[in-house]
């Protein structure tokens, strides 16, 4: 066999392997994030650094790989947990803007949903000085019954007065943050770090400096729910009738009314999960990542799980893997940019080249969908 | 009061002009989130070049704003590409792409940023500093009591934008391309069978809308923020979107919209202080606009109507 034949054999295979339905929503994203490593690593080189290395810091600051050396009470599992601890608000936001995208919503408002639901459950259970017992769980039930309501009066106003989403959650995300930092500012600032004042450690759902053997680390209690939830999600979107009824709404409203699903309904609940998810996003980031409130400032999460969770191709499990990506590479950075030399502003480029390769994914598929097509026809030309 | 006009109006205006470069595109069927991107891509490339030149030759940052802005509309132009190349060869989920760019660029704007203060000027700054824009008041016109005011302490950035405004307005509405590019979005298969080339047109609008974007961003970074930094990305972008939506994606409504939030804008601040109100007040103020926008699309958005085939991908062989 000449070596031609030999390459021709070869990428018939890859298509063959691609052209799997049932792996195009894992193989898609892969080629995305490979291709965006390799072009990340042609930027590194042009800065005139090693990429490998780079890259391996990456992991290293995470908490994946070990590093060289480690302070006193740290570990690769300290990183790691800490990892997870950024990763729990990331996941839980991007949860929120899956379902919302399910229903044919665009939840550009988890930041503001985040920052009030952690408004409220900072002044309501964070100052109160009520047990843990009793202060976590509420914190929980106030970050969703804040959030779902921000997120229903979203969906309401659609319903009820055709406001495109995407225009009022813009507005409710500044009116939250110029409202709430008011009151931050007038009521509870802490003259020192100009945030608001540290919440009880009760009411916190990180426990911070837990001695476990010889190490310190950061146990975040809201990242088994997270999982949980997004398992949740999961069923409740493939399995009842509410899911199915909010994605016939999703995938066609006019269809979905005529076959006499309630689309004002739909939209409404859809809105009031994707709020209640933002909500859990918003206290386990500013009573769990953090203790306090930055005044004026809306968190970047909120944003950024919009393309987690587009990446994730709105599926509560894909959303896991994705946002755990974007949250190593963002955590990794820190020590990357001590160790390699490397601006940790790259790491932001990195994750923004993988969603730019992601979106072409259609287009692969397509793609692959026509090459399969023509290794078939030269198969049947021969035979 | 006249304050609230001349601060309201040096608002308005970039904003309004990012909101026409949106309407280009919506109405030729793409939906456009990316302005943002554009709007502060655009401005890193004019701000690079006006510093870059400032350097060279020695000029004055303050006279370079021409070529500056210049510069900063082909940026947004330039950037615009990816989103319409992913929009209409890649086929891409156009509210996917948009995002993906807002984020893209707030990234690469700020990594480059540093690492040029960095490698050609060997300083650890995160901005490009480029000054306020001198302003100009018209001698005769401003004596006039209130309308005055519009002639006090301009912007010359505003003339330009009035002028372009016009100009597209012109064109959208007026001439054959305007017209075609408005079928696009309603029903780009009647385009096609005219014989006219539906891919072509969309790239020209979302090309238009990146350099409307840039030009917006570039006012920002001489007017309001007096640099180039990440603190660009103000959600001027969404605000712009939002302009448009609320404009029901016509040119003039979407001026009043924006004149409104260049207004309550200017004018929230300027209640808190002549109030005298301790500065946190102020952030009360603030949201004035936001507040407003929502309580007067209760009432205007039954009738809002979003072009037809807007989003929608176009498939030549689908009927």
């Amino acid at each position: 066999m000449s070596k031609d034949n030999k390459n021709i054999n070869l990428r018939n295979r890859l298509i063959r392997l691609m052209r799997k339905e049932k792996w195009q929503s894992i193989s898609i994203p892969l080629v995305a994030i490979i291709m965006s490593f390799i072009a990340a690593a042609i930027v590194i080189l042009l800065i005139g650094k090693n990429p490998l290395q780079a890259f391996c810091n990456l992991f290293q600051g995470a908490g994946i790989l070990p590093k060289p050396s480690y302070a006193g009470y740290k570990s690769m599992l300290t990183d790691f947990m800490s990892l997870l601890n950024a990763m729990t608000p990331l996941l839980f936001a991007s949860l929120a803007v899956a379902v919302a995208f399910r229903a044919g919503l665009f939840n550009i408002g988890v930041a503001g949903q985040m920052l009030v639901s952690g408004f409220f459950a900072t002044i309501i259970v964070g100052y109160s000085g009520l047990d843990a017992i009793i202060a976590k769980p509420l914190v929980l039930l106030i970050g969703i019954i804040a959030g779902g309501l921000m997120g229903g009066l979203v969906g309401w106003l659609k319903y009820k007065f055709n406001i495109n989403e995407v225009v009022s959650t813009i507005m409710l995300n500044y009116i939250a943050q110029y409202i709430i930092s008011f009151f931050i500012q007038m009521y509870y600032i802490n003259p020192v770090s100009r945030q608001s004042q540290y919440i009880s450690e009760a009411a916190r759902l990180t426990l911070v400096n837990v001695e476990v053997g010889d190490l310190k680390m950061d146990i975040p209690l809201g990242f088994v729910l997270a999982i949980i939830t997004a398992i949740l999600i999961k069923y409740v979107m493939d399995k009842t009738v509410v899911g199915f009824d909010i994605k016939a709404v999703g995938s066609n409203r006019n269809a979905a009314k005529y076959s006499g699903i309630n689309v004002g309904r739909n939209t409404v609940l859809a809105m009031v999960i994707s709020g209640s998810l933002a909500g859990l996003a918003g206290v386990t980031y500013y009573l769990g990542y953090y203790a306090s409130i930055q005044p004026k400032v809306l968190s970047d999460i909120g944003f950024d799980s919009i393309a987690v969770a587009l990446l994730g191709n709105s599926h509560p499990i894909g959303v896991i893997f994705s946002s755990s990506l974007i949250s190593i590479i963002d955590q990794g950075s820190t020590y990357m940019s001590s160790q390699a030399g490397i601006r940790q502003e790259i790491s932001s480029v990195i994750v923004g080249l993988i969603l730019l390769f992601s979106a072409c994914g259609v287009y692969m598929k397509y793609k692959i969908s026509c090459m399969s097509e023509k290794v078939e026809e030269r198969k049947e030309s021969k035979s | 009061m006249d304050t609230v006009i001349i601060d309201g109006l040096s608002f308005a205006l970039p904003l309004f002009i990012m909101a026409i470069g949106g309407i280009y595109s919506e109405k030729s069927g793409i939906t456009n989130l990316a302005l943002e991107g554009f709007q502060g891509f655009g401005a890193f490339i004019g701000a690079l070049s006006a510093i870059l030149i400032a350097n060279a030759f020695g000029t004055d940052i303050q006279d370079l704003f021409y070529v500056a802005l210049l510069f900063a509309m082909v940026g947004g132009m330039v950037f615009a590409i990816i989103h319409a190349v992913l929009c209409i060869k890649f086929k891409a989920n156009q509210v996917i792409s948009g995002v993906v760019i807002n984020i893209l660029a707030l990234a690469l704007t700020t990594f480059l940023t540093t690492q040029i203060n960095s490698l050609v000027f060997g300083t650890a700054s995160d901005k490009f500093q480029l000054g306020v824009m001198e302003r100009f008041t018209i001698s005769g016109l401003a004596d006039i009591p209130v309308i005055g005011a519009i002639f006090t302490n301009v912007y010359p950035f505003e003339v330009i934008i009035i002028v372009i405004a016009i100009f597209a307005w012109y064109l959208l509405y007026k001439t054959k391309f305007g017209m075609r590019l408005r079928a696009c979005g309603e029903n780009p298969h009647s385009v096609d069978a005219a014989g006219v080339d539906v891919a072509k047109i969309r790239y020209t609008a979302v090309l238009i809308s990146g350099l409307l974007s840039g030009l917006g961003g570039m006012c920002f970074a001489y007017s309001i923020s007096a640099n180039f930094s990440s603190s660009i990305y103000m959600g001027y972008g969404f605000l712009a979107i939002a302009a448009l939506i609320f404009g029901n994606w016509k040119i003039i409504p979407t001026l009043a919209a924006c004149l409104l939030f260049g207004f309550a804008k200017s004018g929230g601040a300027f209640i808190a202080q002549s109030m005298a109100l301790p500065s946190s007040y102020t952030d009360l103020f603030m949201i004035l606009p936001y507040v407003v926008t929502l309580l007067l699309l209760i009432f205007f958005s039954k009738s809002n109507r979003a072009p037809k085939a807007l989003g929608e991908i176009y498939d030549k062989g689908k009927r």
